[in-house]
This record gives structure tokens, C-alpha cells and sequence, in this order.
């Protein structure tokens, strides 16, 4: 969990380099690295083990949601984030309270990151009446109003042109507030995915189009997606920087992410990141995935982000067993906890189908 | 102090009133700054308020709305306008996935107050793609305020209206109306509400149900009537979204006939909701078939002259309709 001490660190980190103007459009390529970073720019161990817990905590909650699913403790579907962790906490972990997600199907996480209670998470998995949307949206389709995360619709990328609007908005009250958008690779293929990144173009928009590229839309291969190598090389077309960082690596994330946040922030445009990642489980709950190999699955495995992120904190005595551990245990009593509340939560009365179509 | 204007201008004075009075509007589209509209619905606003609330958007539709909603969503008040409903098409997934379902699908979390600005309407040679409709697409979508206005007046009053209200409005402006219907305009500041309908005629035998550039053939159609003897009573639903139903009801229990009469397509268009509302709650108030006068079948308005004036309702179409309904 990102506590407001970090949140507030990584936030002066931002305005501290608010002078590093950045020129002309450019599209940088980060090679995927095989091994750990030898360096992590020198952050604070507070925010590394911040980034940790929270990583920690988006896949205990996706792992224990899978459970929660098979026990048929909630019904619909179920958009599983494990392995792709990284990409969300690397991305949003040094939002600002008053900064915009938009999120789509497989960024039930996101909320969590922003800060949204965890019962009030699981509530929304649950259906029940204490959800964030009494009930409305499928599972995974969360949003949290009081932060600020849009509450998605199921057409892929939309999330990604209201979010472009919302940033439109935001430059038009002179605030420094910015947006970031999570989409997959099949995102980058419908039409609006274009026009979005078009209008945030023109205007300069305060936006981070984060793009998990986990190489499958559904049961769609990426080499029938598109004929691009790098999905970043589509933003040279918008006239803002591209970049293709591991998408497993969290401080790798995290390094593109706040660099675009601050140039948005300071009024320099969007910034697309292209997160090479993987989902290990199939595109829902009820996919089996058998379109991939299990050779695919198992070398994706072993560049789990989180091993990754302990070997690196262990060196540098950030984290020991005995803390691991406790992270764990904590917020796993915290999962259960929330459980219980979504468990014990009411279901909506069948007649609030009919509540908030109009505003008033 | 009311003045006589068309009703372009009058949609145009609603815009420049509105943006002085609220800081939150502001408006955007194809074409509607530098040049000021292809039709001059925003004439003179890019003079007065700049680039910053008057902006020429790239040219597509759905970012158009879609940057509306987002933009809704953090206080501002968006009009965009869409050049040409036959080009709404691209904004589909803003209007009917977006702007209809974000308060619902948030459960009030999120608000969505835009005006969408759509032109529409056949009868002035555009063919099949500068003629269409399709306000029906968006009636069957609860959570969208439909609006269209007949007259100057309900022009100005009912865009300020959809302007000030927390609900996504699209708003149809028939473009056959923007230089023929001339009427007197307060210069104030006024609102029509949306919601109810207008009687424009009263008459105690045959009810008609009606809207937009219809309206006014629907009126002349009356007159030649009324020398016949029969007395058309003429509702017109200036809001189509939601309905006016209790008005609807009302005049078709006073005269027990209903003629209904749309300039759009026939099959599970406007007028086929309307047909349903009146047979479900008034049927044992009918003395004869409801009646409906509609373009035809066919997929748009043709360019061709004969063939546009053959998709195009008249008032002798609706006058022979009418004879036939006064004969029950």
C-alpha cells in the first residue's frame, strides 16, 4: 500500500525536475533486460519497500479473487492481472490524489493502487450494495469516484478516449493534474485508439497512455494485431515520445512512468509507454488459455516481477525474510478482513435497478 | 424584448449567451471557429471568446465527444456539435457506451452534462449522406436526453435548457428549419424545459403526433382540413427523450383517432414508440386505426430530386392520411 509519506516523496521527486525540458518527439527503446537493474537511481528505501507492498498486494488480491471465483463467492467473470503486476504499481504508484486513472477490464488493481479501500474492492467483485457502483458493472470492471478512477465500460479502448478527454478538461482548468490510461495491445488497433492519441497530440495533453503489452488480445496473437515490433513506434505518428520498457521490472516502470507523469504535470504532452509484459492465466477465468504454449507460460513465469523485485531489495538489505513475511501476513489479514465485509454486504434491492439513470 | 429572428440565429444567440453567463461552456467541432459553422451556427464566437472555448477539433466525431465527456467529467460544460448526424456514426461508442451509461454505471459517481449539437433533416437536396435522421438510434438509449426543436423560440429555450441540465442532451437541429422558420425570440434569457410536449394546435377530431420540420407540414395539413370540416389537434414532441406521455394521452382520449407523422424511416422508428404508448394506454379510447406517415423503407434520402421528394413526407401525404383516419 502506497502511504501518503511516499506518495508525497515521489511527488517532490517529480517537481524537483520540473526544469528537464524535453525537446522534440522522440521514440526511445529500453531494451528488456535479462537479469535485475544495477541501479534503482538511487530511491529512498521507503518508496522501493512501498512499491514492494504494493505489488505484493495487487497479487494477493488477483490470486485470492481467482479463489473467490471457483468458490463461486461471485458469479460473471473475472479478468486476472497476475504477472502483469508491475506495469500497473510502476504506473500509478506515484499518482497524486487528484490524478485520473482510466482503467479497463483487467485493471481491477488500479483502483487498489489509487488508494480505494480494499473491502470496498471486493464488494464490487461481490456485486453487493456497498460497492463503489451498487452493484452494476461485471466484476472486474471497477471504478472509484472518490479518487478519481473511472469506472470502465466493457468496448475496448473507450476507457482510453475518455480518459484523453478528462486530461483535455483537466489542461483547460490550468490544474497539474494528469491522467494515466491502461490499455492492452489489442487496444492500439481500433480506430479510436488513434483519434485519441491524435487529439492528446494536438493539444498537448497531461496524459500517460500506459500499454501492457502482454502479447494476446484474448486468443489473438500480437503478429495478427499488428505488423509493428514495438508498439511505442506509434507514437512517433502522434508527436509525442514512445518508449518500450520491461514490463515485469517494476523500478523500470516506474522510471518511464514518473519521467511522463512530470512532463505532463509541467504542461510538455503525453508520453506513450509500451509495457512488455505477460497474463498468466487465460483472458478470463473461464479461458483456458489453450492457444498458448505451456513453454510460452513457463518462460514468462520465471520473469515474475515480484521475485525479481525481492532479489533486488534483498541485496540491498531493504527487505529481509522477516519482513517479507510480515508484508505478507498483513495484508493478507487486511484481504481477509475485506472478504468478510464484501461476504456480509447486502446484495441491492432488485428495484435500485432503476436508480441513477438521471442526473439531478 | 422579443425580436423576430430565423432559427439559426436563434441557436446562435442561445450559444453567445450562454458562454457569457457560464465560464464552463464551451464548444467544439468541425468547422465551428475560424469559418463559423458550415451552416454559421457559431458565427462570431471565435471573435468573441477565443481559441480556448471555440475549438476546431480534428476531423473525428468520436473524439469530438468522447474529449466532451472527459472534459464533463471535471467540471466543464461541452457543446460539440456533429456536422451532420450521418456522421454520428463515429460517436456512437461516446454517446450510447459513454455519456448514456457513466452516471449509471458509476451509480451517480460520475455526471455527464453535455449538449451534443446535431444537424439533421432531408428536403434540401443533400442526398444520402447529408439527409438522414436517426434520432431513434438515440431514444432507445435511457440516460440520453433527446431533444428537437420546430421553432426560433423552443430553439433558443431549449438549448439553454440542455446546456444547464447534469444530463447528456443531444439536441437536433432539422436544417431545413435553420433559414425558413422565423418566429419571435426574447432577447432575455429563457428555457423551455425539456420533458414537455407542445400543443400547437388544438382540435377535437383526430390527434397528431409530430416533431421537428414536421411540425409546420403537419400544421398546414390541418388548415386545408379544418376547411373540410375535421379539426386536427397537433402535439408535437419537442422532447423525444423522455416522452411526454401524459400529453400524448390526454389529446388522443379528447378527439379517438392518432395520426402520427415523421420525416425519418418507418420500421421501429419514433412514431412506432409512440404507436405503442397510445394502443397500450388508450386503446379503448380509439375509433380507428393509428395511422402513421413516415419516409419509407429504404436505407437513406436519395439525391435525385423524384426520389427525394418520393422518400419526403408532404402535407398531401399527411392531408390523404388524415382523410383516411376522419373516415372512421
Amino acid at each position: 500500500m502506497a502511504t501518503k509519506e511516499n506518495r508525497a516523496s515521489a511527488s517532490r521527486a517529480s517537481a524537483g525536475s520540473r526544469s528537464s525540458a524535453v525537446a522534440e518527439p522522440e521514440v526511445e527503446k529500453t531494451a528488456p533486460r535479462k537479469g535485475g537493474r544495477e541501479t534503482d537511481g538511487g530511491y529512498s528505501p521507503e518508496l522501493l519497500l512501498g512499491l514492494y507492498r504494493t505489488l505484493v498486494k495487487c497479487r494477493l488480491c488477483d490470486e485470492k479473487a481467482r479463489i473467490l471465483f471457483r468458490q463461486s463467492k461471485f458469479a460473471g467473470n473475472f479478468y486476472s492481472g497476475v504477472g502483469q503486476e508491475a506495469t500497473e504499481v510502476g504506473a500509478a504508484y506515484s499518482l497524486r490524489e487528484d490524478d485520473w486513472i482510466a482503467p479497463s477490464h483487467r485493471d481491477w488493481t488500479a483502483n487498489i493502487i489509487k488508494g480505494a479501500p480494499l473491502k470496498f474492492c471486493f464488494a464490487q467483485l461481490f456485486a453487493k450494495s456497498t460497492s463503489p457502483d451498487r452493484g452494476r458493472s461485471s466484476p472486474a470492471h471497477m471504478g472509484y469516484p472518490p479518487l478519481n478512477v473511472i469506472t470502465p465500460a466493457s468496448t475496448i479502448a473507450a476507457q482510453l478516449n475518455i480518459g484523453t478527454g478528462v486530461a483535455f478538461g483537466l489542461k483547460k482548468l490550468k490544474r497539474d493534474s494528469v491522467v494515466v490510461s491502461f490499455f492492452g495491445d489489442g487496444a492500439t488497433s481500433f480506430g479510436g485508439f488513434h483519434e485519441a492519441l491524435n487529439f492528446a497530440g494536438v493539444h498537448r495533453l497531461p496524459i500517460v497512455y500506459v500499454c501492457q503489452n502482454n502479447l494476446w488480445a484474448e486468443s489473438v496473437p500480437l503478429r495478427l494485431q499488428t505488423a509493428l515490433k514495438d508498439l511505442s513506434d506509434r507514437a512517433k505518428a502522434y508527436g509525442f515520445p514512445g518508449v518500450s520498457v520491461d514490463g515485469n521490472e517494476v523500478l523500470a516502470v516506474y522510471e518511464a512512468a514518473t519521467k511522463a507523469i512530470t512532463r505532463a504535470r509541467v504542461g510538455e504532452g503525453p508520453t506513450f509507454i509500451e509495457c512488455k509484459t505477460y497474463r498468466w492465466y487465460g483472458h478470463s477465468e473461464i479461458d483456458p488459455a489453450k492457444y498458448r504454449s505451456k513453454e510460452e507460460v513457463e518462460a514468462w513465469r520465471k520473469k515474475d516481477p515480484i521475485p525479481r523485485f525481492e532479489k533486488h531489495l534483498t541485496e540491498r538489505k531493504v527487505l529481509t525474510e522477516e519482513l517479507k513475511n510480515e508484508i505478507t501476513a498483513q495484508i493478507t489479514a487486511e484481504i481477509n478482513e475485506a472478504v468478510d465485509f464484501a461476504d456480509q454486504s447486502p446484495y441491492p434491492e432488485p428495484e435500485e435497478a432503476t436508480g441513477f439513470v438521471w442526473s439531478s | 424584448m422579443a425580436r423576430t429572428l430565423a432559427f439559426i440565429e436563434a441557436i446562435n444567440e442561445a450559444l453567445h449567451q450562454e458562454m457569457e453567463r457560464d465560464e464552463r461552456v464551451f464548444v467544439l467541432g468541425e468547422d465551428i471557429g475560424l469559418s463559423g459553422g458550415v451552416f454559421k451556427a457559431t458565427a462570431g464566437l471565435y471573435e468573441k471568446f477565443g481559441e480556448d472555448r471555440v475549438l476546431d477539433t480534428p476531423l473525428a466525431e468520436g473524439i469530438i465527444v468522447a474529449a466532451s465527456v472527459g472534459a464533463s467529467l471535471v467540471g466543464w460544460r461541452p457543446v460539440p456539435e456533429i456536422q451532420f448526424t450521418d456522421f454520428v456514426t463515429d460517436a456512437i461508442d461516446a454517446i450510447i457506451q459513454q455519456a448514456s451509461k457513466l452516471h449509471y454505471r458509476s451509480a451517480g459517481g460520475y455526471t455527464c452534462p453535455i449538449t451534443v449539437r446535431i444537424c439533421c433533416g432531408g428536403g434540401v437536396g443533400g442526398g444520402l449522406y447529408h439527409s438522414q435522421e436517426n434520432a431513434a438510434w438515440f431514444v432507445h438509449e435511457p440516460g440520453l436526453k433527446v431533444v428537437m426543436p420546430s421553432t426560433p423560440y423552443d430553439a433558443k429555450g431549449l438549448l439553454l435548457a440542455a446546456i444547464r441540465d447534469p444530463n447528456p442532451v443531444l439536441f437536433f437541429e432539422h436544417k431545413k428549419l435553420y433559414r425558413t422558420a422565423k418566429g419571435e425570440v426574447p432577447e432575455d434569457d429563457y428555457t423551455v424545459p425539456i420533458g414537455p410536449a407542445a400543443v400547437r394546435r388544438e382540435g377535437r377530431d383526430i390527434t397528431v403526433l409530430v416533431y421537428g420540420y414536421m411540425t409546420h407540414v403537419a400544421l398546414e395539413a390541418a388548415e386545408v382540413m379544418s376547411k373540410r370540416g375535421v379539426e386536427a389537434e397537433v402535439v408535437e414532441t419537442r422532447t423525444l427523450a423522455p416522452l411526454d406521455k401524459q400529453t400524448i394521452l390526454d389529446s388522443v382520449r379528447k378527439t379517438n383517432k392518432c395520426l402520427i407523422v415523421h420525416e425519418d424511416k418507418r420500421t421501429m422508428g419514433i412514431g412506432a414508440e409512440l404507436s405503442a404508448i397510445v394502443s397500450e394506454e388508450a386503446f379503448e379510447y380509439l375509433d380507428g386505426p393509428i395511422v402513421r406517415v413516415t419516409g419509407p423503407d429504404i436505407p437513406a434520402i436519395p439525391f435525385s430530386p423524384p426520389l427525394e421528394k418520393f422518400f419526403l413526407v408532404n402535407t398531401e401525404k399527411v392531408v390523404a392520411a388524415m382523410e383516411k383516419l376522419a373516415a372512421y
